[in-house]
């Protein structure tokens, strides 16, 4: 089906160092010189090797309790009908930064493991930094008609399968429309990309559930903000 | 009908455009897939192509982009979905009566799964899902097959195979490029060019993503590069929503006026993607054909060798070929061969990368190992980490025509020779898949002494190669260096033979340089000045040993004297911080006198290793094995100082990148102190299997702990990622190994993880089970009967030290 596209220059991205440091596992602490001399260097060159794509669509949605309907798709969760509460539409969203992250990875795991653990932070600081543009982008797109967006929530967020990855896929297409491929144990290639939802109101109602605070793997995750 | 080659690339040709956006029109629903119409809604795909062919287009695909046997399993639904489609899309044409002069083309869309490495899908099942859909495609009666929307350039090379080996059907091949002309996977439009035409396809170009004014570029960058007839086919547009729908911006005339301009550059086939209708085409068909009269394709004459991301072209300078790939007289490679250590051979290619190749030689063949799956093996794992162009160097016909099938782009083939025997074993196979080949000036006769003989054998090499229909600019002749220590007129003959072939006629070199100093002192002196004289002598190619700096400074010095470094950029680059050599001497040898009164405490190696300095840790190293033995080094510098940082990172005190910048710092520090030990310079205290499990194929955090594991001596099988359970319970009884290490990332793959933990307990109950990655806890690894969950690398380290640790020997 034909999707719609916000058009993003991966240079223009911001993305805050504190969160690659906190994906490497540095918690509260600031990298000495050397790592982030490193830090930095591994960035250029992701940035550089990185090719970013996306892909949106808008779809009707209907709720009846924990069930949730939109695109053809049925969606029994908890967690899901808090995030979307009193929204009548939904964005599905693709996105990846390119198969350049994975291939600067395997390359390090040969010449230079630290190089690699540091690609694999900084891809996913990357990604999540593409995501939120995109957001903001979709949110201000929504607000010149008066409407709000609810925070994004991915497929295996809370108590929503995995599964419905296969669903995104099949509406989405992000296969053709952005270059994303999902395995049969539904992992994506390249590795660092998100799809997810975004609730679309009328009303702007405040909502708390945003990004590790909506997970409920909150408690014990090694990466929580 | 006339046949469509005998119109290709004579006259104008015209594509039809979207369908996608028209059958939602007509109550496609979201997520249903289209191809399922040629069976229930018959009448609606006919109208569709009615209307294409009324509206003047020559070429019609059918409605098959996504029909292949991952979307439809059911191989019987999927013969009736491909033949119902062919059908249809011909009914069409006879209802219109156009069946003297269209073509019905089998339309081959992406597999929706990325290729291996990147992905999980086989390049031989690749091949394997487009065959089945071009055979019935031809069985139905096509007339060509249309292959687009290609992100990847292994896919759509996987497609082309599929359609040449299953019909003999003209076949189009368009790809979708980013607006900065390069494909998803990094292919820039000319390392397409480049690949498409080494396959033999009859048409080639850009299709979807972008609407006309973002494609001109591209369309320009095809005509530069491309010999054989160009195709652009654009998007109406970028799409946007109004009231409710989606719509696609670009209205037919606005897309006809920017697809005039795009005509005028030189294309021979038109047409649209998504988002376009029959009224887009029809009138595009009117204007260009009006006010824009054809011009053929010309031929560019360009020799291009690629990999998935760069091009390399022989011919604007002299190119450097990384020789180090290859056994011969290599001790260390020889076993690393034996040894199946992919890894070792894959750094070997790195180093050269980083030390200024432009292209890889690949060789390793040794008696007694196969080397067809030897070559196909480490020219795909090469390919998975490095985006240099490879030169597959190989006399087996079988381990050149593997590495040719597997290779992600037009690759070098080392060599065909002036034997007849020989042309007829190599010219088919690289006529085949494409590919720049060296062409060395030798034949039944043996080696020419004279260069008129070389030139004689090299003009044979050039007819063979126009009988075979390889293009002349895909032949570079190899001179031939001979050694100047048993023939004093040998390098003449040589340097005489690259230029006249550059003179007479017109053609590319290549020599492999080092030969040409065999049983001379300070060899690299010979070599470095010969190489210099080849450049001036219009040598195209050399392969030689980049790491060599003296033959690199040669090579860079010759490119800025003869005007082949722009601004002598390049130079400057490499030697702005140039120290003479005289300073240089003097310089080392203060600093040795430094080092080695560091080195003599311990202190400063464990310094280094604590600071993770890699060049320092293996400086010191060498310095403390003047004085003592590798042995007490490791005891008393390298485990204490890992010991320290591996503490440090327990209390959060340092972080992974420091740990990992110490375990790098430590191997190296290791591996100076194996060179001067025979054998294992460590005990290992046990062995170890790592595997990333089933359905899971990110494996980083796998790597990490191997990395700190074998700092700690133990001996890691390393089964890599997506590791079926059985091959993991056989690894641990036949090589009796007491504890395996597992990574999951997704709770999807922790039920592999559970399957492999349940057959392991069974089969080889005394192995004890760690487990970690990003989404296991205790909890989870207490449910799947694991014996231990790693939290990270150090905790992984401590329970095996708490099973084999010194303390417990």
């Amino acid at each position: 089906m034909a999707v719609l596209q916000v058009p993003i220059d991966v240079r223009e991205v911001k993305v805050r160092k504190s969160e690659i440091a906190r994906y490497l596992g540095y918690r509260g602490v600031t990298p000495d010189t050397a790592v982030e001399t490193r830090i930095d260097a591994c960035l250029a060159k992701l940035v550089a090797m990185s090719r970013v794509r996306d892909c949106y669509q808008v779809f009707d949605l209907t709720q009846n309790e924990d069930t949730l309907s939109f695109a053809g798709v049925l969606v029994t969760s908890k967690s899901l009908s808090r995030n979307l509460r009193a929204c009548s539409r939904v964005i599905l969203f693709a996105a990846t930064i390119g198969p350049g992250v994975d291939a600067l990875i395997r390359r390090s795991e040969l010449t230079s493991m630290t190089d690699a653990a540091i690609y694999q932070a900084a891809g996913a600081a990357l990604i999540e930094a593409v995501c939120d543009q995109l957001n903001l982008s979709l949110k201000e797109l929504a607000r010149s008609k008066g409407l709000f967006l609810r925070p994004r929530f991915s497929p295996g967020y809370g108590d929503v399968p995995l599964a419905l990855q296969k669903d995104f896929f099949r509406i989405l297409d992000p296969a053709k429309n952005c270059g994303i491929s999902l395995s049969d144990s539904l992992l994506m290639s390249p590795s660092k990309s998100v799809t997810a939802l975004i609730g679309v109101s009328e009303k702007d109602t405040p909502c708390i559930l945003d990004g590790c605070e909506s997970c409920e793997n909150a408690a014990t995750c090694a990466f929580r903000r | 009908m006339k046949p469509l080659l005998d119109r290709l690339g004579k006259e104008w040709l015209f594509c039809d455009g979207g369908s996608g956006t028209i059958l939602q029109a007509n109550g496609l629903q979201p997520g249903e897939l289209p191809e399922t119409w040629n069976l229930s809604h018959k009448e609606r795909i006919v109208k569709l192509h009615r209307d294409y062919f009324e509206s003047g287009a020559d070429i019609v695909v059918t409605n098959t982009f996504g029909a292949n046997a991952l979307k439809f399993p059911d191989h019987e639904e999927l013969r009736q979905i491909v033949t119902n489609a062919v059908t249809l899309a011909k009914q069409a044409r006879k209802e219109v009566g156009r069946e003297d002069d269209a073509y019905v083309a089998l339309d081959l869309g992406p597999t929706g799964k990325l290729l291996e490495p990147l992905g999980d899908l086989s390049f031989d099942r690749a091949v394997e899902l487009f065959s089945e859909v071009v055979r019935y495609g031809a069985e139905a009666g096509c007339d060509l097959i249309s292959i687009e929307t290609m992100n990847d350039s292994y896919e759509v090379k996987a497609a082309v195979l599929a359609a040449k080996e299953s019909c003999d059907l003209p076949v189009f091949a368009t790809t979708t490029y980013d607006t900065d002309g390069k494909l998803l996977t990094g292919a820039p439009v000319e390392g397409v060019v480049a690949l498409l035409e080494g396959l033999g396809v009859n048409a080639l170009g850009v299709n979807c993503s972008l609407g006309p004014e973002q494609m001109l570029p591209i369309a320009q960058r095809l005509v530069n590069a491309a010999s054989i007839p160009v195709i652009v086919n654009p998007n109406a547009g970028l799409p946007r929503v109004e009231d409710g729908k989606t719509v696609y911006d670009v209205g037919p005339e606005e897309f006809a006026d920017i697809m005039e301009q795009i005509a005028d550059l030189g294309i021979q086939v038109a047409g649209g993607c998504c988002g376009t209708t029959p009224a887009h085409i029809h009138l595009l068909k009117e204007r260009i054909l009006k006010n824009h009269p054809f011009k053929p394709q010309t031929h560019k004459h360009r020799t291009v060798v690629t990999s998935f991301s760069q091009v390399v072209e022989i011919g604007p300078r002299p190119v450097v070929i990384g020789e180090r790939i290859n056994p011969t007289g290599k001790k260390k490679f020889q076993e690393a061969l034996k040894n199946h250590d992919i890894e070792s051979i894959l750094q070997v290619g790195l180093s050269e990368e980083d030390q200024g190749a432009d292209i890889l030689d690949v060789n390793v063949g040794i008696p007694k190992i196969d080397e067809p799956a030897m070559m196909q093996e480490v020219v795909t794992r090469l390919q998975g980490v490095t985006g240099l162009p490879l030169q597959i160097d190989t006399s087996d016909p079988k381990a050149l025509e593997r590495a040719l099938r597997y290779y992600n782009g037009k690759p070098m083939v080392n060599s065909v020779n002036g034997k007849a025997e020989n042309i007829e074993a190599v010219m088919p196979i690289v006529k085949k898949y494409g590919g720049v080949l060296v062409g060395l000036v030798l034949d039944e006769a043996g080696i020419p002494e004279t260069a008129d003989g070389r030139l004689a054998i090299a003009k044979k090499i050039y007819a063979a190669a126009d009988r075979y229909g390889i293009s002349r600019d895909d032949i570079v002749i190899d001179g031939l260096t001979m050694t100047i220590s048993s023939d004093q007129s040998a390098a003449a003959t040589t340097l005489e033979t690259i230029r006249r072939v550059r003179d007479e006629l017109h053609g590319h070199t290549i020599l492999g340089v080092s030969n040409v100093s065999f049983g001379l002192p300070a060899r690299e002196l010979i070599n470095a000045n010969f190489l210099t004289m080849a450049i001036q002598n219009g040598l195209s190619s050399a392969i030689i040993n980049p790491g060599n700096e003296v033959m690199m400074q040669a090579f860079r010095t010759s490119c800025a004297l003869l005007g082949m470094d722009p601004q002598c950029m390049n130079f400057i680059a490499h030697y702005s911080g140039y120290v003479s050599s005289a300073k240089r001497a003097a310089g080392q040898a203060q600093q040795a006198a430094s080092s080695a009164v560091k080195a003599e405490g311990g202190s400063a190696l464990q310094d280094a290793i604590r600071r993770g300095m890699k060049e320092s840790a293996a400086s010191l190293t060498i310095e403390a094995l003047k004085t003592r033995d590798g042995l007490s080094i490791i005891n008393e510098d390298l485990i204490p100082a890992l010991d320290v940082v591996g503490n440090e990172f327990e209390k959060k005190i340092v972080f992974l990148p420091q740990l990992l910048m110490s375990a790098e710092a430590a191997n190296a520090a290791f591996d100076e102190i194996k060179k001067t030990m025979t054998g294992a310079p460590q005990k290992k205290k046990a062995k170890v299997i790592l595997a990333t499990v089933k359905g899971d194929i990110h494996d980083i955090g796998k790597n990490i702990v191997k990395v700190i594991m074998e700092n700690y001596g133990y001996e890691v099988i390393d089964l890599g990622r997506d590791v079926p359970p059985e091959t993991i319970v056989d690894t641990a009884i036949r090589e009796n190994v007491p504890l395996v290490g597992l990574s999951a990332l997704m709770t999807t793959t922790v039920v592999a993880m559970e399957e492999t933990i349940k057959q392991l307990h069974e089969k080889k109950p005394d192995t004890k089970v760690m487990v970690g990655g990003a989404v296991m806890t205790q909890e989870f690894a207490d449910q799947i009967g694991a014996d231990f969950y790693g939290k990270d690398a150090m905790a992984s380290v401590r329970y095996a030290e708490s099973m084999f640790g010194d303390d417990k020997n």
